[in-house]
């Protein structure tokens, strides 16, 4: 007898159903798989076997073939241990009167009949129901991310005995209740503006990247508190909404890291490490490709401690996700796009003793040894970063004491205000941010009156900016107007943004 | 380039024996230097081995052509614009090679020399000095960062400039300075007594520097260490009886304590280029263009010139205004040359 049951694998972050067939026939008993399972596909034999034995059930001794059709994807990982076991169990008759048909079953068996949590479940769960399937078979390990999808009745089981009582009928599991997404459900609150010593000039940079989703890159010794304001930045930044929760919690859950919420309910705050490989960042692998860091940091930040430590074609290969949105990796087995909108807050040191620009200890450092330093960040990414501030080493208590500081939650109101504002603007332009404009919306949006033009004129002589940075400062000034609610840009707002570009002329 | 017989001796001596310094003006002192060629082995020591006269011919002519070609002429001692002051040094140079405006050779020079970490302050003074007393002296100095930079930046303008090299003419040292030596070839004047193809030796900067104040009436040191190339040059210039300018630094800023020394010592205290110029009797010509300030900027320079360097946030508390806006108005005035930003969020007035 044949046996159909469908599974899923992953292709990126999309699921391909896979129908898992199994035929029992007389003859010399042997077990064949066939379909382009890979390594771990195909060991799942011995798990299956293990786990039908541990839970009573018979590991039929005849002649068995099994077809993952179609034949011509690649299948890999463990996802697929529970739909070969119920197609085995179907197929030598061992499960009379059951009804499979529609359903879905994904999950890894242990060697005792346990049902064990795979990765990538949210992003099968989610292409599974746009195919029409609205019966998932599931691990129990799984659910709490599976909850969150509306729409569809998902059984979590945590034994393969549990499975078969399920879909006998004689021990129906109850079905995942759907939960309501709350956004910051997990948040501990560890980190908050208010905990920032002075960097006033800092504070107002931090603001006006998250209100216009620019990217940001502070230059300030060591000890000063780049992190400390960098960790701050999802802080301030809007709540995830549910759909941007999902595309997010999809990614992870590719990548397998997603947390105990099941949902990534905070937006992310990535921090790959200066020794990370092209790899890593971007996203690869050898058979299977896996996100990297930039789409894991989709939504949120990606923060880079120590800029130029970092390896130059690393940060090379940063530019097209940075303009594009998303990254596309071409490999042997495959091309996938992962989307990775993510915003760029970089730090580093202004010069290799640390000192320049100190009140209190002297820099060492020549301007050639200050230049070769800076040069290891290359001008297209730098022209990237639209703004640039210094974090100094005065703390602000210092000069003003008494002064409040003001917390995330009255930041993060400004900010949304001035995303509403751009919302609005951009409605028909199909765009979200300030920073995301092209040529059309500046010229449509950020008229600058003569004077205005005349500053901007001015800062390119005196401090010998790129051409590129025009456009850059301009965007920021539109910023820096939203936060002010003022329809024109104004002088003082150009002068502002000229004042967050300063890094460029040292260079 | 027209060179008589006797600067073709000098230079055939200079580019194509391998003589130093102390031979050469002992053989220069002992035979006309038109005869050099023809007679060289009467005049040199008979130790010296030396090729047959038409090889020498041959040598000088090849090597005279060879400076045409890269467009560089030869100014020995002997020639008329060879500079006045420099020959009053003890060890003045027996040939200089120039590319650019020759007749800056016979103007009145003035050096001005900084070390290469100067104070953003001190290059933006710098810059407004060079660039005035470019109007009435040609602005001696090298070819570095820092105090060099920007004595170039003020007078290039005015291509009232000569920058003497640590050198050959067709190296360049720093090589990020390569296009700006071009600049300075097609504006000004670069000059070095090296050869050219000759590379920056550890002591060449020595050597080049006692030029700089050799070729100048005076000296502005506009910031120097304890230990710094600028002093070498100041050093000179009173060995050579030239005025010596400085500008005052903060006293216990490192990059500055040399000018303080200096000053200590008796060097004249300079802060505009008025100083400088009423001393060789000229009339400074007083900048009245003053630029529009807003109310805002008017309240920060003020606020900026009591306190000589301060924080931004400082200043935006003691302006009573928010720290962006005056980070704003401060980049008005950094645009409009009034201010400089210092580093680390700290603002100073120029």
């Amino acid at each position: 007898m044949i046996a159909k049951i469908v599974c899923y694998a992953l292709n990126g972050l999309e699921g391909v159903p896979v129908e898992v067939e199994t035929d029992v026939n007389k003859g010399v008993p042997s077990y064949d798989m066939v379909g382009l399972p890979d390594a771990a596909v195909k060991e799942s034999k011995e798990r299956v076997r293990s786990a039908l034995k541990n839970s009573g059930m018979l590991f039929p001794m005849n002649r068995i073939t099994i077809n993952f059709a179609p034949a011509d994807i690649r299948k890999e990982g463990a996802a697929f241990d529970l739909a070969v076991a119920i197609s085995l169990l179907k197929a030598s008759e061992q499960l009379v009167g059951a009804d499979v048909k529609d359903t879905v079953f994904l999950g890894e068996l242990s060697l005792n009949g346990d049902v064990r949590p795979v990765a990538g479940l949210l992003p099968i769960l989610i292409s599974a129901k746009g195919h029409g399937f609205t019966r998932f078979i599931i691990p129990a390990g799984n659910a709490r991310e599976a909850r969150f999808l509306g729409g569809a009745e998902i059984f979590p089981a945590a034994t393969l005995n549990e499975v078969v009582g399920h879909i006998l009928g004689t021990a129906p599991i109850a079905p995942l209740e759907t939960a309501q997404f709350v956004p910051r459900a997990g948040s501990r609150a560890a980190t908050d503006l208010a905990y920032v010593k002075g960097q006033p000039m800092a504070r107002r940079a931090v603001e006006i990247a998250v209100a216009g989703g620019h990217n940001l890159l502070m230059v300030g010794p060591p000890g000063t508190g780049k992190t400390m304001l960098a960790r701050c930045l999802p802080t301030i930044m809007s709540d995830l909404t549910f759909e941007e929760a999902l595309e997010i919690t999809e990614i992870h859950s590719v990548a397998g890291v997603l947390g105990e919420e099941g949902i990534v309910t905070e937006r992310p705050f990535r921090t790959p490490h200066h020794t990370a490989t092209t790899v890593s960042m971007c996203g690869g692998g050898n058979k299977i490709i896996h996100p990297g860091e930039i789409s894991l940091a989709h939504g949120g930040v990606l923060f880079l401690d120590e800029l130029p430590e970092y390896k130059r074609s690393t940060l090379e290969a940063l530019r097209q996700p940075l303009e594009d949105g998303k990254i596309t990796v071409s490999r042997a087995g495959g091309t996938i796009s992962f989307p990775a909108r993510f915003m760029l807050c970089a730090s580093m040191n202004p010069c290799p003793c640390g000192n320049y620009g100190s009140s209190e200890r002297t820099c060492t450092c020549t301007p050639a040894e200050i230049r070769r330093y800076r040069k290891k960040i290359s001008g297209p990414l730098l022209d990237r970063i639209d703004l640039q501030v210094e974090v100094d080493d005065i703390g602000y208590d210092d000069l003003t004491s008494g002064e409040a500081r003001e917390n995330s939650e009255t930041v993060k109101a400004r900010v949304e205000e001035a995303r509403r504002i751009q919302a609005c603007r951009f409605e028909e332009a199909g765009i979200r941010t300030n920073a995301e404009m092209g040529e059309r919306e500046l010229a449509e949006y950020c008229a600058l009156d003569r004077e205005g033009d005349e500053i901007l004129r001015a800062s390119f002589e005196r401090m010998h900016l790129s051409a590129r940075a025009r456009s850059r400062i301009i965007k920021v000034a539109r910023t820096i107007a939203d936060l002010d609610h003022s329809e024109a840009i104004c002088p003082k707002h150009v002068f502002e943004a000229v004042s967050y570009r300063t890094y460029d002329s040292i260079g | 380039m027209r060179i008589t017989e006797e600067e073709r001796g000098y230079l055939w001596l200079i580019g194509c024996t391998h003589t130093d310094y102390r031979a050469r003006v002992a053989l220069l002192r002992a035979a006309p230097p038109a005869e050099l060629i023809a007679r060289a082995e009467e005049i040199f020591p008979p130790a010296v081995a030396l090729p047959p006269r038409s090889v020498r011919e041959r040598e000088a002519d090849a090597f005279l052509a060879s400076l045409e070609k890269k467009g560089y002429f030869a100014v020995t001692l002997l020639s008329e614009d060879y500079p006045e002051a420099l020959k009053q040094i003890s060890t003045p140079p027996l040939a200089l090679f120039g590319a650019g405006r020759r007749e800056l050779l016979r103007a009145r020079k003035f050096c001005i020399v900084g070390s290469r970490i100067t104070p953003p302050w001190a290059e933006k003074l710098a810059a407004k000095v060079s660039g005035e007393i470019s109007a009435r002296f040609a602005v001696v100095t090298g070819l570095a960062e820092g105090g060099d930079l920007a004595a170039i930046e003020g007078a290039l303008p005015g291509k009232n400039l000569i920058s003497v090299l640590p050198c050959g003419l067709d190296s360049c040292y720093p090589a990020a300075h390569a296009s700006l030596k071009e600049k300075i070839r097609g504006a000004g004047l670069l000059l070095s007594e090296l050869l050219p193809g000759e590379e920056a030796k550890k002591y060449s900067f020595h050597a080049r520097n006692r030029l700089l104040a050799g070729l100048a009436e005076g000296v502005l040191v506009v910031s120097a260490a304890r230990r710094s190339g600028a002093l070498i040059t100041a050093n000179c210039a009173l060995d050579f009886g030239r005025d010596v300018f400085a500008f005052p630094h903060n006293v216990g800023s490192v990059h500055g304590e040399g000018c303080n020394d200096l000053i200590k010592k008796g060097a004249y205290l300079a802060t505009e280029a008025e100083d400088i110029l009423s001393y060789y009797g000229f009339e400074a010509q007083k900048e009245t263009h003053m630029p529009l300030l807003s109310a805002g900027e008017e309240k920060l320079l003020a606020l900026l010139r009591a306190t000589g360097e301060a924080h931004l946030a400082a200043l935006a508390e003691q302006a009573g205004m928010q720290v962006f806006e005056a980070s704003a108005l401060l980049s008005a005035l950094e645009l409009k040359g009034l201010a400089v930003k210092a580093g680390g969020n700290r603002y100073a007035a120029v």
